[in-house]
């Protein structure tokens, strides 16, 4: 599902910009138990969440691309990542839809431990030397545990930013219907 | 109508997927001259106003935690600082005696050292830090225009931060001593053995100085310097006697010994920085030159070091 209006792009755009530049400006710089947060992956996963799969997939290759673009990475690399990580979160959303307290903090682990694993995995891919370290893997577990502990206030960031300007989906009922009995025959024949 | 939104779904995935394959593919193939490179460099030149726009409206912000964490290592910091102050009254006596017969032998043999003077320091501010553990790059708000070139050394009043990757016109990546790519030709102390100080992937606080002979001195506490160049067939893009760090450990190897160094550079807490650019006609000129107009091919090897990083490695090559 991908919603047209054009106020919700603007603000995801908006978001995505000012979040890149808050990433790399001041987070990035921030050490929390020896590890550097990224918010980057949580956004696109809670886009992706909130605004579906092509809304979560474009973010994410967006916000990928111009973190590529302005630390001189290799280009595509993290498009690629966020693209896979917005577009399941999307995906979890329309198929599942979740709408536990905890769901915000198990998909922003899942997002992080997606990008730092798929990140690290498409570097071997492309020939880093350098060897896969107990180190190297403490630094991604702290990195996913950290994230973790930063996605619930990141998630109610990005849905008070995007919440005024998702549309209504019409099938939303249907499927929360669905998933609470509502409109299973079985429910009806009590 | 579900169908085609399926369809449509799909397709917005599949071409966002390709997109960021064909990119991954080109950027991956072409040389440091390339049209995307030249597109990133020209994105660094256009955004480096707004970053650093940006980083001066987030200094108070970054200040605060920063001010945090370091009251919070205070202490330990502090006896951390005495032992080394200590350690350095010894080497400090010991060294008044060494540097004079260091002059004597250098006028000797006519040593071709880069020194300090060959180069101009030009200030800059870091205005972003990478967020990846697998790049650990900082963006600075000078580039050509101050006379910074690829490959010029970059230092604070700590100690050696690293070297310049890439330049724009008004700002440049520099990558930092822990970052994948960066090779440093460096001895222990005023000691005579050099060897190749690489980062250990995934300890951003820890260094690797490998390659030193077995029967090289190092003990516990002693600075690690730049060794400068050492044999005139490899050249070092960094000058001589700027200090890299403290061993923290040393492991036996059978032949050679590495030696495992703590950063004298926080590298985590960089605010301004110095790069030390070096004037045509000198002699760090040239060397960076060779380097950054080598061919592609030749740059990236087959065991991912680069040619830059062969020329910095004095110590292993010879």
């Amino acid at each position: 599902m991908m919603p047209s209006s054009s106020p919700l792009v603007l603000r995801v755009a908006a978001m995505g910009v000012v979040l890149v530049f808050v990433q790399i400006g001041v987070v990035s710089e921030i050490p929390i138990f020896g590890v550097k947060a990224d918010l980057s992956p949580l956004l696109v996963a809670f886009v992706g969440l909130l605004g579906g799969c092509t809304l979560g997939a474009l973010t994410g290759f967006a916000v990928g691309l111009m973190i590529d673009l302005m630390l001189f990475q290799t280009l595509g690399l993290t498009s690629l990542v966020f693209t896979l990580i917005g577009y399941w979160c999307g995906r979890l959303r329309e198929l599942r839809d979740p709408q536990g307290a905890l769901v915000p903090l198990i998909v922003g682990c899942v997002a992080a431990a997606a990008s730092l694993v798929g990140y690290s995995l498409m570097e071997f891919m492309l020939g880093v030397n350098a060897p896969v370290s107990f180190e190297l893997l403490r630094q991604i577990l702290l990195g996913v545990l950290v994230d973790t502990v930063l996605a619930l206030p990141m998630y109610a960031l990005v849905r008070r930013v995007l919440i005024g300007a998702l549309p209504e989906d019409r099938n939303r009922r249907r499927r929360r219907a669905y998933t609470t009995g509502g409109l299973s025959p079985l429910s009806k024949a009590r | 109508m579900h169908d085609k939104t399926v369809r449509r779904r799909r397709a917005v995935l599949l071409g966002l997927v390709v997109l960021s394959l064909l990119l991954l593919t080109a950027y991956f193939g072409e040389s440091p001259n390339g049209r995307l490179h030249s597109v990133q460099r020209g994105f660094l030149t256009v955004v480096s106003p707004l970053q650093d726009g940006a980083n001066k409206v987030l200094t108070p912000v970054r200040n605060l935690f920063g001010w945090v964490g370091d009251t919070l290592h205070a202490k330990s910091q502090r006896d951390e600082l005495r032992k080394q102050l200590d350690i350095l009254r010894r080497e400090k006596t010991a060294d008044e005696g060494e540097k004079r017969t260091y002059k004597e032998l250098l006028a000797l043999v006519h040593l071709n050292q880069l020194s300090l003077s060959q180069y101009h320091p030009v200030a800059a501010t870091v205005i972003s830090a990478s967020p990846s553990i697998w790049y650990e790059t900082v963006v600075i708000d000078e580039g050509e225009g101050a006379g910074i070139h690829a490959n010029d050394p970059v230092v604070n009043a700590e100690g050696l931060v690293g070297r310049v990757a890439t330049v724009a016109s008004d700002g440049a990546v520099v990558d930092l001593l822990t970052d994948s790519s960066m090779a440093v030709s460096a001895r222990i102390g005023m000691g005579a053995a050099t060897g190749l100080i690489e980062p250990k992937v995934g300890e951003p606080n820890d260094l690797l100085l490998e390659y030193l002979p077995g029967n090289a001195p190092a003990v516990k506490g002693e600075s690690v310097v730049s060794s400068g160049t050492v044999d005139p067939g490899h050249d070092s893009f960094f000058p001589p006697g700027i200090l890299i760090g403290q061993v923290t450990s040393v492991n036996e190897e059978g032949a050679y010994r590495s030696v495992n160094v703590s950063p004298a550079v926080n590298l985590h807490n960089l605010s301004t920085v110095e790069v030390l650019t070096s004037g045509e006609g000198t002699r760090a000129f040239q060397v960076s030159h060779t380097a950054t107009s080598l061919p592609a091919e030749q740059e990236q090897s087959t065991t991912g070091t680069t040619a830059s990083e062969q020329l910095a490695s004095t110590g292993a090559g010879g």
